[in-house]
Parts: structure tokens; C-alpha cells; sequence
């Protein structure tokens, strides 16, 4: 019914009358003209006068190029299909492990859109991981890794080497060439590699050890594949020591978190020495103040990173290293009853108070020396074992898998090879042509070698002198499993698919050995037997996705069995005397480097970049120099932009290298000491991006000087000593990029707090963390005058109305602890990874424009004070001269400092246009669109955190060094974080994408931040505990716990300006060692 | 005809008449420039050819060109900026302030020195401009209607009152200079002949006809303007100061700043005046009117003044100490005695020191020794900020 309902306007339309049917179709009152334009006779004939016709042409033009003006669309493609587990804009994390024969920790690798961009440590799983803060350790080593995977210079194929030298070849070509090589030679087959950890790599190597076989001398078969392990960083004098000890030729593990009393001599087991990653978390869970703190002896002659948190340190030249231990053996079996040869008088007296520490705590101590002499290993092994620390600090039969290199093995290698005796040589994970001390024979041996395969990503020093490179994929496209401690096994999974033609070099000799089957299968294969082995009685496939889950698992503990030391002190000792005779007049010491390492990451422009803790220098090795002899040889001593540091010339026998002269306070005087791993592609190889740089005049050159070559070969061991070398003044000076001048203490004691034990346990706050205060004009002390002594600490003035973040809402804060923070700097890299920080090059750090959003501030201090000077009536300046002078053993603080995020921000008001404020969180926000590059705020700032894109370095100039240019480096860059353009001031946001992301995932699951649950990327790289981040007020919050503390205070409180951040006060455990050490 | 008391020194000598004034400075407009304007002038484009190739330089590759870093942010751009902003103050003193007090010496030169201000003014602004990082971006300044909703400026900012102050300072300066010109423009317009610049000079003139009622409107109008422009000679430097006054760094953290940037200000300002009135009176011929009286007494302003300057340097020196803060004693501890030490004793010596000459007579009415003494005192000048 409804159906036929009409809707009428009017009555004349509903009745359809004449007049409003015509009213209607002439809706449009006039008729257009058209008939009358188009009808028009002339219109025919119309022309267009030439102006006219300009003018058309004009508009025409006009418009066609005003409509192509526009911002060009860069088109972002939705997925089609999108993958189950990928969100845009959401991370996934994968547990994996990294391993590079020289450091291992479970890792946590963040993707985002199924690219790794960012690694931490497992927080809960691994050897790596502090149980107590839930924390996986890392260094700045191992999140730098993910850089390397973008890097340019990676071999995209396999390579042949023909007579034009390298060129590119096909996998089936590679196959069909090396699989007749190996069938066809009679002579042997090696495989060279790093220490193998994994039990698949070593399955897959015996595999082609059963492939490859021939009659032996008898007639029986027998393989002619021979594997030899060969670290860079040799451990084999500490292996040779434990296999004459205790018939174990391996590298024990140590539990740090177990020992009262640390001395090492020249062990620096924070940063290079041993399973770094572990022990960097073990010694801090130590170093809390109070009755549990731990103490530290050590003794070297460079001042190392340990050294640095050292709560003694001795400066001994390298030569009375040996010395030092003998003496300490000594000293212990007298403490225990038995007794042996001593040291010199003057070595017995600096080891007494370590060994008297040591005697009382036995059992709860541990000695770590960093010799690889034999002799001298085997006195620390006899030590720990007066000491009982066998079973308690020390593992033996629960010991690692690493160092299990063998120079002894690499040197008749190398002699094989020249003698013509190898067939063929298969090179993975080590670079031996460019880190062995021989490397010219290895090379001469190589030329004897007819079919040499290299596994390396890079046309590297051995690489580019092999006839096949076989390029191995990166870490983060790999499968893996590693085994680095008995009873404890790890996965690595990829995280990308492989950007290259690459393939896994263990697949490589699955291949060779005639099997098809993938590495991943390989390795689950290798699982499924050894878990049944193991007893495992779970599905291998729910233990197998646990295990890949969780990148960790363990299976199958160590046996405790009893230990009996056999090592024979005499002759040991003897050998210990002897590797410390015949001292020059210089002694040289070898070491490796926070950043680069054994040079492995040379090409990772973020390590390159990261300044040197300790020296603060960056993109360089050198010649370290104590004070003392710079200043006796001449040397220029003050280094900086406009002071560059002189060249040496360290002579050792034939060999020598060039180098500047940096003074490094701390370092025993007679003794100098260069970092191994510079110097990469020295011969014109491509050993990735910022391993060489193009200098002034175009050319290209290495970054630092190898100094491998300075290594020596003597009974069977690498030694990275060398007792009498020459240093002569070269001539000549070299530019240096650092980052922080040396001798700055300067009586900073609103910056720096430090105490000792006893004090802190004294409990009186103001005795070692006395407020700043400011003299009022009322009677404070009610001592009934008003004067100087009438106090109130500064926090109570306060110019500015109370900001309303505090108690409302969120309010972000940091809290570092001086004591947890061991100077390593995986923070830094943490942060150029997160927050996609711009690399600038050497010669822009020199001019002090490094970008990096977080410093490690490294202060060493004097015995001068106000009070001393005033005693010694020197006047004002030469005071502050004097304390800029440290001690000729200075103590260190490492200070880690970011933008404090002032609650009374002296940036915030300064900037004309409002770029930087201060967000309902409490955070001092920058919004780089905004910013018109004033600079005035870091003018005002007075921690001196922000930074200014001086230049576009995100251009080609910069191209070299700064990953963010290229297309693949870009890969790497965070897309939650805006890469700042030209004139813009940056510096830390508190990484406030995380914030938001944690804000969120709390928001969606209904629930309040829980604690922990936001990290930094500075606070999530830091296993040590030192950087801890959370919310101000959350009362329940260990952020607020650590900023209410005793130990707690603000840098540069007096001025005001209520940071986020605090800091608490260093605490060395030194009542009694003070004494002896004055 | 041209009286004075029978006391008073003639401020014109040469006992000229209205006609030969008149003459005698339209004179280098209506003929050909003397040579040493041709040679003079050529030195200037030259050096602001290069100049403006430096700061095309400069804005094509980025502020990396300077050698600052990142904890010295500014130096050569705040440096420039302070200084032209206090040369253009004698300008103004000289036009508004000598006008208030009757100084009729300052008539031979306050149209000159007026110039030098707004020139020395716009050189004074261009240093801000060029030096932020995004100089496309720099209108972002001003409070301008804008299309990012409820964006304004910070007005907190001793930048952003630079702006105001260093825009206000202009506009006034522009505008009392121009005043002052209508009834020079307008002489201009009646003695020259061709017909396209009597048709310039008299829009120029805005129909100037020199009547009563013109005059004293004129006069009127001077003495708002100078009324206007004389609080602005104070408060331009003093809000310049509180770039650094009003922050946190030691050195700059300093209530001392607003005065002694304003004498300070007077003082390098006089001295240019000197360094260019001595070259335009020898280049122009311009003895009869700029006289040695004139250059006296610009003298003895940069006696008092210097002196100021110096009082206020053993001020700050003192506080330093007097403070008991160790990093602003440090701060000029190391001023004096760290790598710039150069700069610090050139300033005190050209600027305190060598100012206290002209106590003598025969060297402050020494032309020769003028012009030296400016062109130290305005390197004294640039060397202290």
C-alpha cells in the first residue's frame, strides 16, 4: 500500500497543471548562448594575436609546471598477503645467540617489518643473563653486530680467484669446482677455524671428514681432513696450563658472583679477557656498597677497563707481571702452609695486602692472570688451588667451550703449508693473513696451497688470496647452536632472509660431503640425537620450539668430581721468570679494544666512532704513554682539535709501527701498549664500510695501524708482550678525534661523588654525599648568630613554581649507579642502534660534533684538593694545574651522561620558537621540525647533552661512514625515530618511542606500566644494573627507590635546574688499601 | 647671515654662508664623486662581494663551516651581532639623545651617523639570520599567523626579544632617519636640474616646501621621534645582554650585563663614527663642518664610556671571585689566562687601557691619533664579546 505513495512539491505539480510543467523545464531561466557564440559568422575567422597567443603559451606552461610541483610520493605498499606474524609498526623480538669466537651472549633481536635493527641481551635466558636485575649482558661489540649485516661491502657471490684476479661465480659453479679439488688432492685437507662451540658445526665437519678419506700408511682408511681451531686472541697458554694442572685442555668457567676478592693480573675480564659477557654482570652484582661488595686488585701496566673499576690498582711493568704472580704464589703457600721461591723484594711488597685478602677469603676469591705464558698459568692454577676457589669461583668440569685454539697446531700448519704438504685449506670465521704473527709466511704458504676456500662475508686480507671465497651469511641470517658451557646449549635463528647470494659456510661443507640437506634440518637432526643422548624425554619438537623460543636450554649437568692439582711449581715457575727477563728500556703491551675488538668489527662504523673508555679516543689506535715519558721524550702531552698527538715509532727487533703518542694516565712509566684489530685492508681489500676511509688527497687508508705484526711466536704460544722494544720520537704529528681531554678532574666535585667503604658504612649521608647548600640570612643552627655557618641545602630554593608532573601521572626518570657502571659503552651503541644517531667521521669528532646522545664521561682523580692546596700554598691556578695532574695511578669514575631531562630545563625557555618543551611526563621533548637551529639551547644547557646536525650527514660526503646513507645501510635505521636533517638540534628523548610503545601495550591489556616493563635502549644494554629507568612516580618503583637513596644525587645540584636523572655515589671498597696504597 | 655668541666657537668654520652650505654638501650629490669616493667604494663591494659568497657558502654546505662544536655554539655569529648592534648605537645616541639635550654640534653629523646605524643595524641582523641552522625556516621568529594551528613563538626567549627589540630598533632608527632627510631631499630637489631626479628627489621630499608650518612640524615630529628613540638606545644592547644574562653559563650568567653592554655599546659606536667621519671629511672635504670640536668631543664620550667599560670588566672580575662559584671563577680565570688569552688582553688594553689617552688634550684634538684610537677601540670591541 505503501508502495504507491507520491511526494508533490505544490498543488499545481500534483495536478498537473500546464503552467508548472513548463515552469519546470525551464528550470534554468536563459537559454546558454552557445547557438549564438558557435552561429556567429566571425567565430570562424577568429585568430589569436600574437600576444594573445604568448599569453596562452605562457598560462600554459604556467600551469602544466605548477601542476607537476608537488612533493614527490614516496608510496609505502601495503602487504598483499600479509604474513601471520609481522604487524606494521609493531617489533617482533627473536631469541638468538651471538657468537664470534671472541664473544658470545643470548640476544634478544628486535625486527621490525622483517628486518633486524636492534640486539639486547636475553633478560631471561643465557650465561649472559643477571638473574638478580633480569637483564641479559652485552657489549657494544655485540649490538653493533647488526650493523655489519647492512654493510655495503659484503660479498653479494661466491668469488673464484682467476687470472684477473677476483670475479663473481655461481654456487653450483663453486661446488662442482671445490668437490673435485677435495676428491682429487692426495695431500690433506684443513679446516681453519675460530673455536668451534657448535656440536652441528662439528658434526658437519666430521661429515666431510668421512667423505674425504685415503688409505693411511697401513692401508686403512683413514680421513684426510684435519680440523684446526686458531683464536686471534690466543687463550692457548691458559688451555696448555689447565691440561698440565688438571689433564683439562680447556677454559674454565668462572663464577665472579661467588668471589669476595678479585685479583688479576693483567686480566682485563671486564672487557677482553675470558666470557666478558658473564663476567661483566657477575662482578657487578658484587660491587653493590655494603657487606657483600667484593674486592678488586689489579695489577697491569696498562690502565684497562678492570683496572679502571679496580678498588686497588698496582701499575707493574709488563715484565714484572710473571713477577707478580710468582710473588703471589709465594706469598699464598706461605699463608697455607707450604712454601715456594719468591720475587724480587719490591713485587713481594706490592702483592701483600692482595694476598693477604686473598688468604682470607679462601675459597671465596679467585686470581685471573691475562698471560698466555704457560709457566704463569699454571702458578694461578696452583694459587686458586691453595685458595680452594676450585669448585666455588672456578668451574673446571661445568667450563667453557671457548679459547680452544691451539698455536701450537696453526704454527706447523703454517709450515705444512709452505712445505707444500696441505691440499687444500678451508678457511671460516678467522682472519689469518691479516691477525697472525707470521702472517707472511702464512701468506707465502698460501700461494703452496692449490685450493684455498675462504668463508668470509668480505673480501678480507686471506679472503682476497684464496681461489675460492665462499661468502658465509651474517650472524642474523643464519641458523646456529652452540654449546659454549658444558650442560648449557643455545640456538641462533635468522631473523632476515638472506640479502645476498651467500650461504652458511657449514652448509657449504654439507654440500661438499655430498649431503642436500639444509643446515637448519642438519641442526635439528644433530638436537634429536644428542637430546635422546641427554636423556630428554619430552617431544623433541616441544623441546626443540622451547629451546628455539627461548634461544637457550639446558641439558645434561657438569659431573662433580674431585680435582688434584699436578702441575709442578719449579719448572712452572722458572717459566714464569723467564718470560719476564730481558726488559728494554721499553716494554710493549698488545690489547684489544672495548669497540673493535681483535678487529673483527673494524668495518662497524658505530664501534669505530665509540670513543675508547678509557682514552676517549675514537677511529684510531696509538701508542698509550704515561705521562711521565710523553713528558720526558717531548711529546706533546694536551691533545685536541687544534693538538694533535705526536708520532712514535715502536721498534720491536725488526719490526716497528708508527703511531701518535696519547698519554694515558695510569699507565706504568717504561711501558707503552697499542690495540690490536686497526689497520684492516691495508693492502687495498674491501673489508667493509668504515674499516678504510678516504683521507684529504682522496686516497684510501686504513683506520690505525695493524699491530699484529709486533705479536710474537715463542714456545708454541702467541704472546701479545714484548719486553724490549724501542720508542722514538718519529717526527711529524697526527691529527686525533677525541671526545672528552684528558687531566679534567678539576675538583668537580658537584659532578662526581665518590667515597670508600668505611665512610659509607658509617652511615652518615652528609660525609659523603653532602647536598650543596647556600648560607641563608636566618638563624638555620639555632646557635642564636646569623652567619656563614647558618646552611640550607639548595634543593630547598627554588625560583620556579613546582612543575605539575610531580605526582601526577608518569613522570620518567633514570636513575645510574657510578658503582654499577663499568665504562664498557654498550649503552653507546645501544643508542646509536635505537635512536638512529648519525655517524660523522673522524675528522668531525675531532672538531667535537660527535652525535652520540649518551656519553661515557670518564674523570680520573687526584690527590690534590682545595684543602691540600691551600696547605702547600699554591695559588689558584697553579691548583687547578696541579689537579688536573692526576697521580701517577689515578683512580677512575665512569660517568655516564645524557639529557637530564630538567624539570626546570634551562634549554626549554631559550629557544625562540618553542622546539623543545617539556612534556606531562616529564620529559624534555624536541621536536626537530620545529627546531630552526638556533643552537641556544645547548648554549644553555648545562650538561652539554644536546647535539646540532652541523651538516647534512645524511649526504654522500658522509656517505662513508654514516650507515644511514645508502640504501642498505638505511635498513638499519629505527622507523619509530626520525632521522634529523641538516640545522637541527637533537639529543636524548629518553627513548620515547619505547615509552609510547610500553604505554600502549599497558593501555591495550587493561593494566598499569608494570616496572621494568619500559626500557631505554641505554638501560636495556646495561647488564651491569647501572641504568635503571622507570617512572618517578610509581612509589613501588626501583628508579624511585635508587633516587631516594642515600647514594643519590643530582649533577650540578646548585644550579637548580631538577633533572630526571640522579646519580649515586661511587663507592670503592678501599678502607684499609688506601693506607698501603699512599 | 649665520650669527653665533661672541663666546662660542663657530660650529661651521670658514665663516660660510647659507648659500655655500648648501653647496658645499649637495655639491658631491650633483657633481661627479671624487676619485677617493670611487676607490672607496670599490674596496667596499669587493669585501661585500666576498662577504655574501661566504654566507652563500655558508648556507649551501651548513653551520659546519664555522668551526664551532658542540659545547661552543655560537662565536663569530654572536660576536658580529653584538658588535654591529652596538655600533649602531651612537647613531641614535648621537640623533636623539644630543637632540633631547640640545647639542646642536651633532647636526654636522647625526645624518651620517644615523646611516651608519641603520646599515650597521641591518649587518647586525643578518649575523642571527644566517646563523640558525635552518635560515629557510628563521620567519618562524615572528609571531605570524600560521597554518600549524596554535603555534606561536616562545615568548620567554631573549631570542625572540632580540627580535623584537632589533626590529623595533630598526623601524624607529628608518623612520627618524628618513624624517630627517625630507628637507635635505627636498634642497637636493631644487637645485638639481635634470627632470627625472627633481621628479625623485620630490617624491623623496614628499612636496616639502619649507614653510613655517613645515619647519616646525618638523621639529616636533624630531622630538617625538627622539623622545621614542631614546629609551631604545638603552633597552636594544640591554635586551642583546640577556642573550647571556639570562642564561645559565657561567661567564654569561651576569646582572652587570645590561649597562655595561649599553656603555659598551656607546663606546665602540663613537668610535666608528670617528673611523668613518675622518675618512668622509677627508674624502668629501668636509673640514669646514666637521671639525676638530666635533672629534673632541666624540673623545671624550669614549673616555667616559670606556672608562665605564672598564669599571664594569674589574666589576665582573670581582664577582667571579667575590661569588665563591669555582666554575665562574674558573670561567675567567680562564678567559684571561686559557687559549684566548690574546683576545682577553687586546680587549682590556684597546679598550680600557688605551681610551685613557685622550685624558690629554693635544691627543684627543689629534685627528691622526683619532682615527687610530677607533679603529683600536672597535677591534677592543670585537674581541670582547
Amino acid at each position: 500500500m505503501s508502495d504507491n505513495k507520491r511526494y508533490w512539491m505544490d498543488l499545481g505539480e500534483l495536478h498537473q497543471q500546464p503552467e508548472a510543467i513548463k515552469g519546470r523545464e525551464n528550470e534554468f531561466p536563459q537559454e546558454l548562448a552557445i547557438d549564438q557564440v558557435l552561429g556567429d559568422p566571425s567565430f570562424g575567422k577568429a585568430s589569436t594575436g600574437r600576444r594573445d597567443f604568448l599569453k596562452f603559451l605562457g598560462f600554459g606552461i604556467g600551469a602544466a609546471t605548477l601542476a607537476a610541483c608537488e612533493t614527490p610520493v614516496i608510496k609505502s605498499i601495503p602487504y598483499v598477503n600479509k604474513p601471520e606474524d609481522i604487524t606494521p609498526g609493531v617489533a617482533n623480538w627473536y631469541a638468538s645467540t651471538f657468537y664470534d669466537g671472541e664473544d658470545f651472549a643470548s640476544i634478544l633481536v628486535k625486527t621490525r617489518e622483517g628486518r633486524p635493527i636492534h640486539i639486547k641481551g636475553n633478560p631471561r635466558f643465557g650465561i649472559n643473563r643477571n638473574p638478580a636485575l633480569t637483564k641479559g649482558s652485552i657489549n657494544a661489540r655485540i649490538n653493533s653486530s647488526v650493523l655489519s649485516l647492512y654493510d655495503n661491502e659484503r660479498l653479494t657471490s661466491p668469488m673464484s680467484k682467476g687470472a684477473e684476479g677476483m670475479t663473481a661465480s655461481s654456487w653450483s659453479d663453486a661446488d662442482k669446482a671445490i668437490g673435485t679439488a677435495l676428491a682429487g688432492t692426495g695431500k690433506r685437507i684443513v679446516i681453519l677455524t675460530g673455536t668451534v662451540i657448535s656440536p652441528s658445526t662439528t658434526a658437519a665437519i666430521n661429515a666431510l671428514k668421512a667423505k674425504y678419506s685415503a688409505p693411511d700408511a697401513a692401508g686403512v682408511p683413514a680421513t684426510k681432513v684435519d680440523h684446526i681451531q686458531y683464536d686471534p686472541i690466543s687463550y692457548s697458554g691458559v688451555t696448555s696450563a689447565n691440561q698440565k694442572s688438571f689433564g683439562k685442555r680447556v677454559f674454565p668457567s668462572y663464577d665472579l658472583t661467588k668471589a669476595d676478592v678479585i685479583v688479576s693480573v693483567d686480566a682485563d675480564f671486564l672487557s677482553s679477557w675470558g666470557s666478558t659477557t658473564e663476567n661483566t654482570w657477575q662482578y657487578s652484582s658484587r660491587r653493590q656498597p655494603g657487606k657483600g661488595m667484593n674486592r678488586h686488585f689489579q695489577f697491569e701496566a696498562r690502565m684497562s677497563l678492570s683496572g679502571a673499576n679496580a678498588d686497588v690498582r698496582v701499575p707493574l711493568k709488563v715484565s714484572e707481571l710473571p713477577q707478580a704472580i710468582v710473588a703471589l704464589h709465594a706469598h699464598i703457600a706461605k699463608g697455607t702452609g707450604s712454601s715456594a721461591s719468591g720475587a724480587s723484594a719490591e713485587v713481594m711488597a706490592a702483592t701483600e695486602t692482595a694476598a693477604k685478602a686473598l688468604l682470607a677469603a679462601r675459597g671465596r676469591s679467585v686470581v685471573m692472570s691475562g698471560s698466555n705464558n704457560e709457566g704463569v698459568q699454571v702458578l694461578v692454577n696452583s694459587i686458586n688451588n691453595m685458595l680452594g676457589n676450585y669448585g666455588t669461583t672456578i668451574d673446571l668440569f661445568g667450563h667453557t667451550n671457548f679459547h680452544q685454539g691451539n698455536d701450537a697446531e696453526v704454527a706447523r700448519l703454517v709450515e705444512n703449508m709452505n712445505s707444500g704438504a696441505i691440499g687444500a685449506l678451508l678457511i671460516a670465521g678467522v682472519n689469518p693473513a691479516y691477525t697472525l704473527p707470521n702472517a707472511d709466511q702464512f701468506k707465502a704458504g698460501l700461494t703452496q696451497v692449490p685450493l684455498s676456500v675462504s668463508f668470509s662475508g668480505y673480501a678480507d686480507e686471506t679472503a682476497s688470496l684464496c681461489t675460492w671465497v665462499c661468502p658465509d651469511h651474517h650472524a642474523l641470517e643464519s641458523w646456529n647452536d652452540f654449546n659454549p658451557k658444558v650442560g648449557h646449549y643455545a640456538l641462533a635463528q635468522p631473523t632476515i632472509r638472506p640479502l645476498f647470494s651467500t650461504r652458511q659456510w657449514q652448509e657449504s661443507l654439507l654440500a661438499w660431503s655430498g649431503s642436500s640437506s639444509n643446515y637448519h634440518d642438519f641442526i635439528r637432526s644433530t638436537w634429536e640425537a644428542n637430546m635422546a643422548g641427554l636423556g630428554y624425554t619430552t617431544p623433541f619438537v616441544d623441546s626443540w620450539n622451547t629451546a628455539l623460543h627461548d634461544g637457550v636450554i639446558t641439558m645434561g649437568g657438569a659431573s662433580t668430581e674431585v680435582i688434584t692439582f699436578a702441575g709442578d711449581i719449579p719448572s712452572a715457575t722458572s717459566v714464569a721468570q723467564k718470560s719476564g727477563e730481558g726488559a728494554g728500556e721499553f716494554e710493549l703491551s698488545l690489547y684489544t679494544k672495548e669497540s673493535i675488538g681483535s678487529g673483527a668489527h673494524a668495518n662497524n662504523p658505530w664501534l669505530q666512532e665509540m670513543p675508547d673508555p678509557l682514552t676517549k679516543i675514537t677511529w684510531d689506535n696509538y701508542v698509550c704513554m704515561s705521562p711521565v715519558d710523553i713528558e720526558r721524550m717531548g711529546l706533546n702531552m694536551y691533545l685536541g682539535e687544534q693538538a694533535p698527538a705526536s708520532l712514535v715509532t715502536v721498534k720491536a727487533g725488526d719490526r716497528e709501527i708508527t703511531l701518535p703518542a696519547v698519554v694515558t694516565p695510569g699507565q706504568r712509566t717504561g711501558t707503552v701498549s697499542i690495540a690490536l684489530g686497526y689497520g684492516r685492508g691495508a693492502n687495498g681489500e674491501r673489508v667493509g664500510r668504515a674499516a678504510c676511509t678516504t683521507d684529504h688527497e682522496g686516497n684510501f687508508v686504513p683506520v690505525g695501524k695493524n699491530a699484529y705484526p709486533l705479536t710474537t711466536f715463542l714456545n708454541g704460544v702467541v704472546g701479545y708482550d714484548v719486553l724490549n722494544v724501542s720508542v722514538e720520537k718519529a717526527g711529524g704529528t697526527y691529527p686525533i678525534a677525541i671526545t672528552q681531554t684528558h687531566l679534567t678532574d678539576m675538583d668537580r666535585v658537584s659532578i662526581v661523588k665518590e667515597t670508600n667503604l668505611a665512610t659509607f658504612l658509617g652511615g652518615e649521608k652528609r660525609a659523603y654525599n653532602h647536598p650543596h647548600e647556600l648560607a641563608v640570612h636566618e638563624d638555620v643552627n639555632g646557635d642564636g648568630v646569623i652567619n656563614a655557618l647558618d646552611k640550607k641545602p639548595v634543593a630547598e630554593f627554588d625560583l620556579w613554581e613546582e612543575h605539575p608532573v610531580e605526582g601526577v601521572g608518569h613522570r620518567w626518570g633514570l636513575s645510574i649507579d657510578l658503582n654499577g657502571c663499568i665504562g664498557c659503552g654498550a649503552c653507546i651503541t645501544a643508542c646509536n642502534s635505537e635512536n638512529n644517531i648519525s655517524v660523522v667521521g673522524k675528522d668531525e669528532v675531532r672538531r667535537s660534533r660527535e652525535m652520540h646522545w649518551l656519553r661515557v664521561d670518564r674523570y680520573y682523580s687526584s690527590a690534590t684538593t682545595k684543602e691540600s692546596a691551600k696547605q702547600d700554598g699554591l695559588g689558584k691556578i697553579d691548583m687547578y694545574l696541579k689537579m688536573e695532574v692526576p697521580e701517577e695511578s689515578p683512580k677512575v669514575v665512569f660517568m655516564p651522561v645524557m639529557c637530564q631531562h630538567c624539570n626546570h630545563a634551562p634549554c626549554e625557555t631559550v629557544c625562540p620558537v618553542a622546539a623543545t618543551t617539556h612534556s606531562n611526563e616529564g620529559l624534555n621533548m624536541m621536536a626537530y621540525n620545529r627546531c630552526i637551529g638556533t643552537r641556544y639551547c645547548a648554549n644553555n644547557c648545562p650538561y652539554k647533552v644536546r647535539r646540532f646536525n652541523w651538516f647534512n650527514y645524511v649526504s654522500e660526503k658522509f656517505g662513508e661512514v654514516n650507515p644511514a646513507w645508502d640504501d642498505l645501510g638505511r635498513m638499519v635505521l629505527n622507523p619509530d625515530v626520525t632521522v634529523r636533517a641538516r640545522g637541527v638540534i637533537e639529543k636524548c628523548s629518553m627513548c620515547v618511542q619505547q615509552i609510547q610503545e610500553g604505554k600502549l601495550a599497558a593501555k591495550k591489556a587493561g593494566t598499569p606500566i608494570k616496572d621494568g616493563a619500559i626500557e631505554t635502549a641505554c638501560s636495556a644494554a646495561c647488564g651491569s644494573g647501572a641504568i635503571v629507568f622507570g617512572d618517578l612516580n610509581d612509589k613501588k618503583s626501583k628508579v624511585l627507590e635508587m633516587a631516594t637513596g642515600d647514594r643519590s644525587y643530582h649533577m650540578l645540584e646548585e644550579i637548580g635546574v631538577k633533572p630526571s636523572v640522579n646519580y649515586l655515589v661511587k663507592v670503592r671498597n678501599t678502607e684499609e688499601a688506601a693506607a698501603h696504597h699512599a | 647671515m649665520h650669527s653665533e655668541a661672541a663666546i662660542r666657537e663657530p660650529l661651521i668654520l670658514g665663516h660660510k654662508t647659507y648659500h655655500d652650505i648648501t653647496n658645499d654638501i649637495v655639491g658631491p650629490i650633483e657633481n661627479k664623486a671624487p676619485r677617493g669616493w670611487y676607490i672607496l667604494i670599490t674596496i667596499s663591494a669587493l669585501i661585500a662581494a666576498y662577504g655574501t659568497g661566504c654566507i652563500l657558502y655558508l648556507i649551501s654546505k651548513g653551520i659546519g663551516v664555522w668551526g664551532l662544536n658542540k659545547t661552543v655554539d655560537w662565536a663569530w655569529d654572536i660576536t658580529n651581532f653584538v658588535w654591529w648592534v652596538g655600533i649602531g648605537h651612537a647613531g641614535t645616541l648621537i640623533s636623539a639623545v644630543l637632540l633631547l639635550f640640545r647639542q646642536k654640534w651633532r647636526m654636522a653629523i647625526n645624518r651620517s651617523a644615523e646611516a651608519m646605524t641603520i646599515f650597521a643595524v641591518i649587518m647586525a641582523a643578518t649575523f642571527p639570520g644566517i646563523h640558525m641552522g635552518r635560515i629557510w625556516m628563521g620567519y618562524w621568529v615572528l609571531p605570524l599567523p600560521n597554518q600549524f594551528g596554535s603555534l606561536w613563538v616562545n615568548f620567554n626567549s631573549p631570542l625572540l626579544w632580540d627580535v623584537f627589540a632589533i626590529s623595533t630598533y630598526f623601524s624607529v632608527s628608518l623612520v627618524f632617519w628618513y624624517i630627517g632627510l625630507i628637507p635635505d631631499f627636498a634642497t637636493i630637489r631644487d637645485k638639481v636640474t635634470k627632470p627625472g631626479m627633481k621628479k625623485v628627489y620630490g617624491l623623496l621630499s614628499f612636496g616639502w616646501t619649507g614653510n613655517a608650518k613645515a619647519w616646525t612640524r618638523f621639529e616636533e615630529v624630531s622630538l617625538v621621534l627622539a623622545g621614542i628613540a631614546t629609551p631604545l638606545v638603552f633597552s636594544v644592547h640591554s635586551v642583546v645582554s640577556m642573550d647571556f644574562a639570562t642564561s645559565i653559563i657561567p661567564g654569561w650568567h651576569t646582572t652587570i650585563f645590561p649597562p655595561y653592554f649599553v656603555s659598551g655599546a656607546v663606546f665602540s659606536g663613537f668610535a666608528m663614527v670617528q673611523t668613518l667621519l675622518l675618512v668622509l671629511r677627508k674624502v668629501m672635504h668636509m673640514e669646514a663642518y666637521i671639525t676638530k670640536k666635533h672629534v673632541e668631543y666624540m673623545n671624550i664620550v669614549i673616555i667616559v664610556t670606556g672608562s665605564i667599560v672598564g669599571v664594569a670588566y674589574i666589576t665582573e672580575l670581582f664577582i667571579s671571585w667575590y661569588s665563591g662559584v669555582e666554575y665562574e671563577s674558573y670561567a675567567f680565570i680562564n678567559r684571561a689566562t686559557g687559549p684566548y688569552w690574546w683576545a682577553y688582553w687586546s680587549m682590556m688594553t684597546c679598550n680600557v687601557i688605551s681610551p685613557q689617552l685622550f685624558w690629554s688634550k693635544k691627543l684627543r684634538t689629534n685627528l691622526a691619533f683619532t682615527f687610530f684610537m677607533s679603529i683600536i677601540v672597535n677591534i677592543g670591541m670585537w674581541c670582547w664579546p
